[in-house]
C-alpha cells in the first residue's frame, strides 16, 4: 500500500491525535517528573490529557473534527497548510527577536541561533525537495 | 471565481449535505464553494462538473486574462 494512503488513513481517523496528545503528555510530563518536578510532570500531563478529553468529546463542531482529523478534507488541507505556515511564521519571528535580544545582552545567542540556523536549513531543504518533486 | 453550484444543487433538489456526501467532503466546504470563499482542487471541480453533466467551464467562471 502506498506511504502516502497509510498516513492519509492514520491522520483522518479519530483517535489519532487524542492518542498522540496522550503520549505528549505521559512523554513530556514523565521527563518533568524524572528531573525531579513531579508537580510540574502531573500537570503537564493532566494538561494533555484534558486535550485529548476535549478531542474525543469535541461532538461535531467542524474546528474539533479537523483537529481530531476525522472531518479532514480538501479545504482543510489548504487551512492546515496555512495555519502550519503562519505558526512557522511566529516562532522564526521570535526567534529572531530573541537572539537579537541575547546579543544585545552580551550573550551569545544560545538556543536562538541554533534553532534559528535549523529552522533555515529546514527551509531550504524543503524548497529543494519539494522542487525536485513538483 | 464565480460558479453555479448552488443554483445546479437546487435544481437537483439537493442539500449542502447531500452533495458533500456525494463528494465526500465537508457540508461546510460545499457551502464555501457555493459563497466563492474557497475555491475547489481540479479534480472536486471536475467531479462537481461531472454530477452535475456539465462541462466545468459551465460550472466555474473564471475570470477573463487578456
Amino acid at each position: 500500500m502506498h506511504l502516502k494512503s497509510i498516513s492519509c488513513r492514520v491522520f483522518t481517523t479519530r483517535w489519532f491525535m487524542p492518542l498522540f496528545a496522550i503520549f505528549l503528555g505521559v512523554a513530556l510530563g514523565g521527563a518533568q517528573w524524572i528531573g525531579g518536578d513531579r508537580q510540574t510532570g502531573l500537570t503537564t500531563m493532566a494538561l494533555f490529557v484534558a486535550i485529548a478529553a476535549l478531542l474525543v468529546l469535541g461532538g461535531r463542531s467542524e474546528t474539533i473534527r479537523a483537529l481530531r482529523g476525522d472531518g479532514r478534507d480538501e479545504r482543510w488541507a489548504h487551512i492546515d497548510l496555512a495555519a502550519t505556515a503562519l505558526s512557522g511564521i511566529v516562532v522564526i519571528t521570535a526567534i529572531i527577536v530573541a537572539c537579537g535580544w541575547e546579543w544585545a545582552h552580551g550573550r551569545d545567542g544560545s538556543p536562538f541561533v541554533q534553532l534559528g540556523a535549523i529552522a533555515g536549513l529546514a527551509y531550504i531543504a524543503g524548497l529543494v525537495i519539494l522542487r525536485v518533486r513538483s | 471565481m464565480n460558479n453555479d453550484v448552488r443554483e445546479l444543487r437546487a435544481a437537483h433538489g439537493l442539500s449542502q449535505g447531500e452533495l458533500a456526501l456525494e463528494m465526500k467532503v465537508s457540508r461546510q466546504t460545499i457551502n464555501a464553494v457555493e459563497t466563492g470563499r474557497y475555491t475547489p482542487s481540479l479534480p472536486l471541480a471536475i467531479a462537481l462538473a461531472r454530477f452535475f453533466q456539465r462541462p466545468v467551464e459551465e460550472v466555474f467562471h473564471a475570470p477573463q486574462v487578456d
